[in-house]
């Protein structure tokens, strides 16, 4: 199989020991998944393993629209409603691509809120700033 | 919603399709209604540097209640909300004791006043201020402060603790001055200023681009800076639309959402209009929406629980058979957000919020009813927080061909 943005990042991430990274819409989302999407104070994360398929948590009311977005159709979208918590479907993300301790990346442009109500969930992560593409 | 904060990072969907293919309208060619516009800029009065000097009092008695340090900001609506300034690539440091401090790369003509370093790299500038400052205890970051921001200052103190500095932030923010509530009250009387021209405009086969720059043309010459998602049809069934391309026909509903900014504070209007004769079911579930956010206005009062209004409006919604919860059709998401520097903003109308409403506070007021397949009415008023109860900045839609009264 080809490689593509996608899974050369992946051989990125095993190289360096990265078990996951977690994005926010930005430069490295745009290059590995294609997807933009404006910032909001409703939190929608690309989860990248380093072994595995991409999870995707969004808000639940913003699914068909980001699904006009987001390839391939059949994507692991998870959705979270309005007074549940996002960290806690991107730490159970995490968990079902096998990563529960090491080192997890974080988009560096990411926003503090959004690192905050991860490390809260999941304490037992190193946390460092996602590779670069 | 307020369409603006995605916006400003190249939206996908409706916004990239609106702004994507515009060209500026030729001024010369825009309709009367929008042309005949003037300036409402008359007597807008800016916060003053008194009122930003008893923010940062007030934040240093937060810092102290809540055992932290210091705050560190970067340029965004906090910075501007304590210090009237977004100085790009700047740090700001409010200390609990001794004097604000900024990082600031290089000395230009914009550089604030007071103790401004420069050189160097902002970690190493901002862990000398904590120092210089004797800054104690926890250390809170603004909530939009950049993860490599943290990062580098946690690795260059790894005993110091980093927290989250919403309970200072926000402490001070949600609460508006009646300075605030006047400039607030400004945004919305322009906002509405611009959709009464621009909804005089509407025809048969309009494209939904149209429409929009007809509203940035009014917005520029009310004298201030806005814009407008606009939906058509089946696609005001999502909150934020679609990336497809509208054009309006006889029967449609026409959805405009968002507002402008005065002097940084933020309207967020959403008027769902119909273009020609309604059917019965567009009828009901128009006045259902009007009745819903009735509810939410009626509830709304100090010592009310936030989530209580965001029931008050949910209940309407599936007493008449939809939902329930966030299920469409339906109410698919919070009645409404707090709003003033940031078009969302702290605190929320949502299930799970306990927060108590106090005067002074201001939220939009918002329930979507959604169908999808079919269409979805959404009525926004922003309204604060009295004494006596909520009050709302702009009257409400009439009826369902009548956005303003």
């Amino acid at each position: 199989m080809q490689d593509t943005p996608l899974t050369e990042y992946q051989n990125q991430l095993r190289e360096a020991g990265v078990q996951a990274v977690v994005l926010e819409s930005g430069p490295i989302m745009l290059a590995l998944t294609g997807v933009r999407w404006g910032k909001s104070e409703r939190t929608f994360a690309a989860i990248i393993p380093a072994k595995g398929d991409p999870a995707w948590v969004l808000p639940g009311f913003e699914e068909m629209r980001a699904r006009e977005l987001i390839k391939p159709a059949n994507a692991d979208i998870r959705v979270w409603q309005e007074d549940e918590s996002p960290y806690a479907l991107i730490v159970k993300a995490l968990k079902d691509r096998g990563v529960t301790t090491g080192k997890v990346g974080i988009d560096e442009n990411a926003r503090f809120f959004v690192f905050d109500g991860i490390r809260k969930l999941a304490p037992g992560l190193t946390y460092i700033p996602a590779p670069a593409v | 919603m307020n369409r603006r904060a995605f916006l400003a990072t190249a939206a996908a969907g409706i916004a990239q399709a609106q702004r994507g293919g515009r060209t500026p309208i030729d001024p010369a060619k825009l309709p009367p209604a929008i042309k005949n516009l003037r300036p409402m800029t008359d007597g807008v009065k800016p916060i003053t540097a008194e009122e930003r000097q008893s923010r940062i009092e007030k934040a240093r008695r937060l810092m102290h209640e809540n055992h932290l340090g210091a705050i560190v900001v970067e340029p965004g609506s906090t910075m501007f909300y304590y210090t009237g300034r977004r100085t790009p690539n700047s740090t700001l440091v409010i200390p609990a004791a001794g004097e604000v401090a900024w990082f600031v790369p290089e000395n230009t003509a914009d550089t604030p006043a007071g103790d401004v370093r420069h050189g160097g790299d902002s970690t190493k500038a901002v862990t000398q201020i904590l120092a210089d400052r004797k800054a104690a205890g926890r250390i809170g970051i603004e909530e939009r402060v950049r993860f490599a921001t943290y990062d580098a200052l946690h690795r260059e103190s790894p005993a110091r603790e980093f927290v989250s500095a919403d309970p200072v932030t926000i402490g001070c923010r949600v609460i508006k001055s009646p300075a605030e509530i006047a400039l607030l009250q400004r945004a919305n009387d322009v906002t509405v200023a611009a959709y009464r021209a621009a909804f005089s405009t509407l025809h048969e086969g309009m494209d939904q681009r149209e429409l929009s720059a007809y509203i940035d043309a009014a917005y520029q010459a009310l004298g201030f800076r806005g814009g407008a998602m606009v939906i058509y049809g089946k696609y005001t069934a999502f909150p934020h639309g679609s990336v497809q391309p509208q054009t309006l026909h006889d029967g449609d509903f026409v959805l405009v959402d968002d507002g402008c900014s005065v002097e940084g504070y933020q309207s967020d209007i959403t008027r769902t209009v119909i273009f020609g004769k309604p059917t019965d079911r567009q009828r009901r579930v128009w006045d259902l929406e009007r009745k819903a956010q009735d509810a939410a206005l009626a509830a709304a009062k100090p010592g009310a629980t936030c989530e209580s209004v965001d029931a008050a409006a949910r209940k309407v919604i599936t007493d008449a058979g939809f939902g329930p919860g966030y299920k469409v059709p339906g109410l698919p998401h919070r009645t409404g957000h707090g709003i003033g520097l940031d078009g969302h903003e702290w605190t929320y109308l949502v299930k799970g919020n306990k927060t108590r409403m106090e005067p002074g506070m201001c939220f939009s007021n918002e329930p979507t009813i959604a169908i999808y397949g079919e269409f979805g009415v959404r009525l926004e008023d922003c309204m604060y927080i009295t004494p006596d109860g909520a009050r709302m900045f702009t009257a409400q839609s009439p009826a369902i061909d009548r956005p303003f009264a």
